[in-house]
């Protein structure tokens, strides 16, 4: 389903004239209905807009009880990035994002083409296995993995974090493998009349019917591994030199002994880049989340 | 078809190898790059203090054209713990939490400096004796002094007058006194001035585990046998009733509130030095910060109040110190050794380092070296790190985890959840047992 | 296939069987595991004090949160699926917080949620309500994070919305005829239509419930420090106040990643492992009864 029909869709529910009374109480539900939605949309706004004054406030307006700064200090958004090597986390944060989206792409792209239009034997097992991962909570398995990268010496370095989504991600493989199916069989087996191996299929056919679902498998990778916590904590707490937006954002407030408008100020920072990429993807965005829940 | 995916696997294998291996240059980035040896040293100290650590440093690099010395500030116990057992470690390490120091030495995550010091023939008597009790567990020396902290008093002299008092507070009652009189309230009943603030966790002087408030009970930790006290040494009851009465009279919830609109502790808007406590226990670095930050703040400096019980205990305080110390898995064993043994044996960093942080220098001669700048505020604080009974935190096999459930109780105690005290201390000691117990054996957690 | 295969040996098989392995041993990484047998499993459920509440506060998450965040979520989409106008302008608005960064979502809840200076409290007393504690208080820490959570519930929102305008329109226009009022309608025609995606994002839900760590990591560690030191050595701050935000993922942090406890922290991972795969097995078997695949529904 597209994002564009949605409103169309909820608008033809009502065709025929019915009489006005029904009319008059549609009316009002619908301007109850909207007003419910503006207060909804007010409430999910305001802490967005109290992080933005609060950003612009002087240092002893943050301890105080006012709400609305007193002057506007702009130059907060300069100070901040004296006070904190930002910089330095955001290029941290886009090597682990943009190594770690390729890498799921690269490698789960083939295992759901070959899990969906190859036959081979084993394949309901190999993709009853898929289920099985995306299934089971990764914190289980943080230990030992812990432990094997510390043998290797590898703690410390953003190798942990980006290496494995070079092996495939049962996510993403979950979610392509499903959009693959619904790629007509006629496609590939015109290809395959033509002597195209399944490599060329897959690269110069499916690639291309399958945009939207391979740009929400990157926007979902890049989103997760933006926002990423969990791993960057337990894998490079210790060094700075490779702290990611998120680890530098927590620890900001107590390393640099800032007040909140600082804080806010920092905290504003790292939500934007997120927030720019959904507008300029929204739709590829909307599609995704969607296809996960109906398809699932 | 084949090929290509081989040569696709060929691929991912390189980039997988590459990228390990680009993580991996960058987490020894330096360790082999350039011809002198970079040695990384890891420090508590954040902000100003941090430069003025960097300066001493500094100094050093330029005697030493051998070495570069690197310095990451902003450490903790956890990172250092983190680094140590996961094998990426810095070359020298330091941290504030000197209790720690049992299981330090008893995992043999940080080195037994012995060699080191035999080999330049160095006497340990050459610190004071509660530093060179707080660097080694049972004999075995994994760390050394680098400047020590002590509690001491704070007070505002401004508000006193204001308030017709003319000297700081001798005993806990009066503390008490004191406090009400110097409190202001805004007209909705909120703390507007607090006199003085002894809610556990607000700024250094009420860590939660008590251990700024004990040596001025004179409570005991454990007795002769190493078992718990907390129970049977009735000071702690005493220190926890005390400290229980003063926090219900601005109530628990109004002194929440103050804390959490109060600025963070080492902010330049620290709610002492911008009027909004009169009085307060905090450590002897507070005086470079009044210094570097509000210079005409009237304030005096004492020790601080003492058990009504006990009043000999004046000019008592609490002693910790920060250790450094080289971990296991180091690097470049010899050139960290020598940053260490600069560090903290010689006079003049040491002296300089104090002048800048104003913490105690932790060598004899550097005590009485001409290059410290005499301050009336400081001397406060010698002296009571000379007074025999100030005290440090027992070092214990399980490091400082007593003080976590110290911590757990105490702050149950003050929000009135911990129920009846004399059984709660009871099940405390308990705990506290318990957990050594295992820490010793080495068994399950 | 290949490189799959390696991966999720490497990275699923591997960790499995290990961590089976190391939760009988003693293992702190200074020094090769030591096998002890039952000894954590024992300690794990007969004298561990932080067992208990880290397990009540996990069940509360998925006894209050959870339903919480589906039927908010749901009564969200409902709304915007019977909006006639601006439907696009109001979706992009509830989704977008769930992309805020979960660490920059709680930094900005707990000042938000600021007893003192944060702005909700500042109202609040402007109506002359003395709002509580927020993230300070042991019995508000929780209700907080829900706050947080039902703030960022876009996703589910959005999958809600696509379903309810998936449901075919004939089904709606024939219980309009059969004189079936709003209620009815939602009971008898949109719930059973959706009843799938209701599951999927339940079983979502749930699994992310038993993984919760960033939110109370971050809000325990900011809240504990609002006033006190900086990078507290002494104060451990995971499940502040009062082990009210201690999750069973905390719990495995600080078991792990604190005190490293190797084993140990195994032999909890094992536990949540089964309980994970009980609770997954239970919520689908136990679906079959109330969810309507497409082609069943009547």
């Amino acid at each position: 389903m597209s994002s564009a029909s949605l409103p169309l869709a909820a608008g033809s529910l009502v065709r025929r004239k019915p009489p006005w009374a029904v009319r008059r109480r549609r009316l009002l539900l619908a301007v109850a209905n909207h007003s419910l939605l503006v207060v909804a949309a007010l409430m999910f706004l305001s802490p967005f807009f109290f992080i933005v004054l609060t950003s612009l406030m002087t240092n002893s307006q943050a301890l105080s009880s006012d709400l609305w700064p007193h002057p506007f200090r702009w130059h907060n958004f300069v100070d901040v990035f004296h006070q904190a090597p930002i910089w330095r986390w955001a290029l941290n944060t886009m090597i682990y994002a943009c190594l770690a989206t390729l890498g799921v792409l690269v490698s789960s792209v083939p295992v759901a083409y070959a899990l969906s239009r190859i036959r081979w034997r084993g394949r309901n097992a190999a993709f009853g296995l898929v289920l099985i991962a995306l299934m089971l909570p990764p914190v289980v398995s943080v230990v030992p993995l812990y432990v094997m990268w510390a043998k290797l010496h590898l703690v410390g370095g953003l190798g942990p974090l980006i290496i494995p989504n070079w092996f495939g991600d049962a996510f993403s493989i979950f979610l392509l493998r499903q959009f693959f199916l619904t790629i007509p069989e006629e496609y590939l087996d015109a290809a395959r009349v033509d002597g195209c191996g399944e490599f060329r299929i897959l690269l110069t056919v499916v690639l291309r019917l399958a945009k939207p679902a391979i740009a929400a498998v990157a926007l979902f990778s890049f989103l997760y591994t933006f926002n990423d916590f969990f791993l960057p904590l337990l894998y490079l707490r210790e060094n700075p030199d490779h702290w990611v937006l998120q680890i530098g954002l927590s620890e900001f407030r107590s390393l640099h002994q800032v007040q909140w408008n600082l804080t806010m100020a920092a905290t504003l920072l790292v939500m934007a880049p997120v927030i720019i990429v959904f507008f300029l993807a929204q739709r590829a965005f909307v599609e995704g989340v969607t296809l996960t829940g109906v398809k699932g | 078809m084949r090929r290509v995916g081989i040569g696709l696997l060929v691929a991912l294998v390189l980039g997988a190898a590459v990228i390990a291996a680009t993580a991996r240059s960058q987490a020894d980035a330096g360790t082999s790059a350039a011809k002198a040896e970079t040695i990384t040293i890891w420090v508590g100290w954040s902000a100003r203090e941090l430069k003025e650590f960097k300066k001493i440093v500094a100094e050093y690099d330029k005697k030493h054209s051998d070495v570069n010395v690197k310095v990451v500030g902003g450490i903790n116990d956890d990172k250092i713990t983190a680094s140590i057992r996961s094998g990426n470690v810095p070359d020298v390490v330091s941290s504030f939490t000197s209790a720690n120091v049992g299981s330090y030495c008893k995992s043999g995550a940080w080195l037994d400096l012995k060699p080191f010091l035999q080999k330049d023939k160095i006497d340990v008597n050459m610190f004071p004796k509660t530093s060179q009790y707080y660097t080694q567990y049972k004999g075995k020396r994994c760390a050394l002094p680098f400047l020590a902290d002590v509690y001491g008093f704070y007070y505002n002299k401004k508000m006193f007058r204001a308030a017709g008092l003319k000297s700081p507070p001798k005993t806990m009652s009066q503390l008490t006194a004191y406090a009400k009189k110097l409190t202001k309230r805004n007209a909705n009943g909120s703390i507007k001035v607090a006199g003085y603030n002894p809610f556990l966790g607000f700024y250094a002087g009420n860590a939660p585990d008590l251990s700024a408030y004990a040596p001025l009970y004179g409570a005991k930790y454990v007795d002769g046998s190493g078992k718990s006290t907390l129970s049977r040494d009735p000071a702690w009851s005493r220190l926890l009733k005390w400290q229980k009465s003063l926090v219900d009279w601005y109530g628990y919830k109004k002194l929440q509130k103050f804390n959490a609109g109060a600025a963070d502790e080492f902010s330049a808007s620290h709610a002492f030095e911008i009027g909004k406590l009169a009085m307060m226990i905090d450590g002897e670095w507070r005086v470079a910060f009044i210094g570097a930050e509000h210079p005409d703040l009237d304030y005096g400096t004492a020790p601080a109040p003492v058990d009504d019980a006990h009043p000999e205990l004046y000019g008592a305080g609490y002693v910790n110190g920060t250790i450094i110390g080289i971990p296991k898995g180091v690097k470049h064993k010899d050139q960290a050794w020598q940053l260490l043994k600069y560090l903290t044996t010689d006079a003049h960093p040491l002296a300089l380092f104090s002048n800048g942080i104003r913490n105690v220098p932790t060598t004899k001669a550097s005590l009485n070296s001409p290059e410290i700048k005499p301050d009336a505020h400081f001397k406060t604080f010698l002296k009571i790190f000379a007074n025999p009974k100030s005290k440090t935190t027992p070092i214990t096999a399980a490091g400082n985890a007593y003080g976590t459930l110290i911590q757990a109780f105490a702050v149950k105690w003050q929000a009135g959840h911990a129920g009846d005290l004399t059984s709660g201390l009871k099940k405390l000691d308990k705990q506290i047992d318990a957990q050594l117990k295992q820490a010793q054996a080495g068994g399950v957690p | 296939m290949a490189p799959w295969l390696i991966g999720f040996s490497v990275f699923f098989g591997y960790p499995l069987v290990m961590s089976v392995y190391l939760s009988f041993t003693h293992y702190d990484l200074l020094s090769s595991p030591k096998w002890i047998g039952t000894a954590n499993y024992r300690y794990l459920f007969t004298e561990d004090p932080q067992v208990g509440p880290a397990v009540k506060n996990t069940l509360w998450l998925i006894g209050i949160m959870v339903p919480l965040q589906v039927i908010f979520a749901f009564g969200v989409a409902m709304l915007l699926a019977r909006a006639k106008q601006g439907v696009g302008f109001f979706r992009t608005i509830f989704y977008l917080p769930a992309l805020a960064p979960p660490v920059a979502a709680t930094m900005a809840f707990v000042y938000l949620l600021n007893p003192a200076t944060g702005p909700l409290n500042i109202i609040l007393g402007h109506l002359g309500i003395d709002g509580p504690l927020w993230f300070q208080s042991p019995q508000w820490s929780k209700p907080s994070l829900t706050m947080l959570s039902l703030w960022g519930v876009g996703n589910i929102m959005i999958i809600f919305l696509a379903a309810i305008l998936d449901a075919p329109r004939q089904l709606y226009e024939s219980a309009e005829l059969d004189g079936a009022g709003p209620l009815q309608r939602l009971r008898w025609v949109t719930l059973p239509t959706i009843s799938p995606v209701i599951l999927f994002a339940v079983v979502i839900s749930v699994i992310a419930a038993l993984q919760y760590f960033t939110q109370a990591y971050v809000a325990a560690n900011i809240a504990a420090g609002q006033a006190s030191q900086a990078g507290d050595q002494t104060v451990n701050n995971l499940g502040y106040p009062e082990s009210s935000t201690l999750f069973y993922p905390v719990l495995l942090y600080q078991h792990g990643f604190k005190f490293f406890n190797m084993g140990y922290a195994s032999a909890l991972s094992v536990l949540l492992l089964a309980v994970a795969f009980t609770i997954t097995v239970l919520i689908i078997r136990n679906s079959r009864r109330w969810v309507h695949y497409a082609g069943a529904a009547r």
